[in-house]
């Protein structure tokens, strides 16, 4: 089952190459989506109903986790490729993208779904090769464009990433070292199944040692501060679609492998040394976020630094911990998911139309793009936590946890940050979504595909701000168990 | 029995000719002898877990080994020259910290290194040598991607951090299981390819591979 999941999006980007025509590619591209989404639910169905698949002698492995990060991944990437269309359309109708980079495109694409869908189903610390994959292909995504700043901002992103998973490397190695001592030297020392049921024999000054580095190497992965100096630029100089899988789901990946040691790390250190170092990283992602926030000029780095903001409140959650703090988190990874993508989505619009990425020179957003601007406002509301939208229940949850839990101090600092980047983040949203609109803009919207694709976000971001489904909830109590 | 396969003379020697190697490329400010020192020490490296194979019997030690030969000492330095004579680089290397104090900086690096595995002291039935050279060579890789102005130099620290832990897992624990071996060797292959198209992008970009250029996004 995991085989056909990963062969789809690898199928798909060969037959993009095939492609003769716009037209052409623009359905391969869509068919191969869709067949990803489709096998992942899939999978999804099938762990729910087994709760452990394991295949390709015990290197493929799927629990109820990773199939969380497979529905993340699929849902999101269904609702880019439906955007690119849109996106991409628009740009090699204006001249800022050809058919040969076009196929480029859709054929990177896909192979990046493929690495994301791998940091999900590997049974392994193997873990670290897909992470280092999903750099390497999304550097070359970020230099589609040749502008002077993409390619600064794609370097930048490869050598810090880079430098930060040779960390995490060096972590691995360490947890290596510590299997092998218990479990003798075999294949099997480095499986999930096999280290979670031992990981409370490790020798804890070693795992100690293996958590700082990988908290501090898939931490800049996931964009924690003081490590998260690439994430802006990267974020904000990709071509739209992929800043929102950037955002949206590749942080999500850099943050399950965080999780997954955190889970080993635990049973052999105790809880407070892990739980502490992620509510620091955690609160210090927050409080870098508030001035770049409170300060910023350009729409899509606000973004970025929103990303850096949700990524600490997931580490926090997970550090706050309780089933509380922990059930937060993992909701919150999924609804930061689709808010981001949306978010990024609208910015999009608002890009091609306006050809500019200054705050200042946008407003009337609302007037001008109605359905954009009216999606672009619900969705700053809701990634601000504002009720009654999905991510207001995860963070109040998170915050309740750190209270439950007696992290008072930092609960209090945690709201605080949030209240701050709040008034922030919503003050630029209202400003370039309210009053007239620039002149020299016609009303009308960029594409149906564009719209379509956040049309589908929203209803994830406002049904589940009202309604948790039962089986969804089961599948992250599931996710609950297995973290803690 | 890693203490004996690691206490051996020769074992020293390799991993003492490995700094060494290291240290090559920290004295020197053209790109062609930086890129043969790091050839040097993936060859020696490849020497390490050849010895490494031969002692404990493993036969995929010996996979690993010939990778590191094939991949480390033999396409990546290749990469390397493609690169410096396909973009007409000028050979400085260009330097932030000069050479000088380059090596004294390499030299103190070692000595942190040392102290700092043996005051971790969690390794009693290994030789600490070999991974206190694994950590100097991670943190010294790490002080050339800062202290050197050129694209391809950062690129080379990278690498050169990668060797380090390669040092240092073949030490710990006979290296990695072969799968996960193998992914590390395909992601440092590709890495290298990519990072070479990026040099190549950069340099048609900015007409330079100076990484001074690469400061204008802020804030």
């Amino acid at each position: 089952m995991i085989e056909y999941l990963l062969l789809a999006p690898v199928i798909t980007c060969i037959l993009c190459f095939f492609a003769k025509s716009r037209k052409q590619v623009e359905m391969v591209s869509l068919t191969g989506s869709i067949a990803t989404l489709l096998l992942g639910l899939v999978l999804v169905a099938e762990v729910y109903k087994n709760n452990i698949i394991i295949s390709w002698t015990n290197a493929l492995f799927a629990d109820t986790f990773s199939a969380f990060i497979v529905l993340i991944v699929s849902i999101v990437g269904f609702v880019a490729s439906l955007y690119s269309v849109g996106y991409m359309g628009h740009e090699m109708e204006h001249g800022a993208m050809d058919f040969r980079r076009l196929r480029i495109y859709y054929g990177l694409f896909h192979i990046f779904m493929f690495t994301m869908l791998l940091v999900g189903v590997t049974n392994n610390l193997g873990l670290w090769i897909a992470i280092e994959m999903t750099t390497l292909v999304s550097a070359l995504l970020m230099i589609l464009y040749s502008k002077k700043s993409s390619v600064e901002a794609a370097w930048k992103y490869m050598i810090i990433c880079t430098v930060g998973i040779t960390f995490a490397l060096f972590g691995t190695i360490l947890t290596y070292f510590a299997a092998v001592r218990i479990l003798g030297e075999s294949g099997d020392a480095l499986n999930w199944t096999s280290l979670v049921s031992v990981a409370d024999q490790f020798d804890p000054t070693i795992m100690k040692l293996a958590f700082i580095f990988i908290l501090i190497g898939y931490g800049t992965k996931a964009g924690l501060a003081p490590m998260h100096t690439w994430l802006p630029d990267a974020h904000s100089e990709a071509p739209t679609p992929v800043s929102a899988l950037l955002s949206g789901v590749l942080l999500n990946c850099a943050m399950y492998g965080i999780i997954r040691f955190y889970t080993i790390a635990t049973k052999s250190t105790g809880t407070a040394f892990t739980s502490n170092l992620l509510i620091i990283f955690g609160l210090l992602s927050l409080g870098i976020a508030v001035p770049f926030i409170l300060l910023q000029e350009d729409y899509k780095r606000l973004l970025a630094y929103s990303s850096v903001e949700h990524m600490g409140i997931i580490a926090i959650g997970i550090g706050f911990g309780g089933v509380f703090g922990i059930f937060g988190a993992i909701l919150h990874m999924f609804n930061h998911a689709m808010t981001k993508s949306l978010m990024f989505f609208g910015a999009g619009n608002v890009l091609l139309k306006h050809d500019t990425k200054e705050i200042f020179n946008v407003s009337g957003l609302v007037k001008s793009m109605p359905y954009t601007g009216a999606m672009f406002v619900i969705g700053g509301l809701a990634i601000t936590g504002s009720p009654p939208f999905s991510i207001f229940i995860s963070e109040f949850t998170i915050l309740a946890a750190g209270f439950s839990q007696g992290h008072i101090i930092a609960a209090v600092l945690f709201l605080i940050f949030i209240i701050m980047i709040f008034a922030g983040f919503f003050n630029n949203v209202s400003r370039m979504a309210f009053g007239m609109p620039k002149p020299g803009i016609e009303k009308g919207e960029v594409s149906r595909w564009t719209l379509s694709a956040m049309a589908v976000l929203i209803v994830f971001v406002i049904v589940l701000g009202v309604y948790i489904p039962p089986s969804f909830y089961e599948m992250i109590m599931k996710v609950v168990e297995i973290v803690r | 029995m890693s203490e004996i396969i690691f206490g051996s003379n020769i074992m020293q020697l390799l991993i003492s000719l490995i700094l060494v190697s290291t240290f090559m490329i920290l004295g020197s400010t053209r790109l062609y002898s930086c890129v043969r020192a790091f050839g040097i020490q993936s060859l020696l490296l490849a020497c390490v877990a050849g010895i490494v194979a031969y002692s404990t019997g493993k036969s995929d030690i010996y996979i690993v080994s010939a990778l590191t030969l094939v991949i480390k000492a033999l396409v990546i330095p290749y990469i390397f020259i493609y690169i410096i004579r396909e973009i007409k680089v000028k050979r400085e290397i260009g330097l932030y910290v000069g050479i000088s104090p380059s090596l004294i900086i390499g030299g103190i690096l070692v000595v942190i290194s040392y102290y700092l595995i043996r005051s971790i002291n969690l390794i009693t039935e290994l030789s600490s040598f070999a991974l206190s050279a694994s950590m100097s060579l991670v943190s010294i890789g790490l002080f050339i991607m800062i202290s050197r102005k050129k694209a391809i130099m950062q690129m080379l620290g990278i690498l050169i951090m990668e060797n380090g832990l390669f040092l240092g897992a073949i030490s710990l624990t006979y290296g990695m299981p072969l799968l996960v071996e193998l992914g590390i060797f395909f992601d440092v292959l590709i890495g290298a390819l990519i990072m070479g198209i990026l040099i190549f992008r950069i340099n048609r970009t900015f007409e330079s591979i100076d990484t001074d250029m690469l400061k204008t996004l802020i804030g």
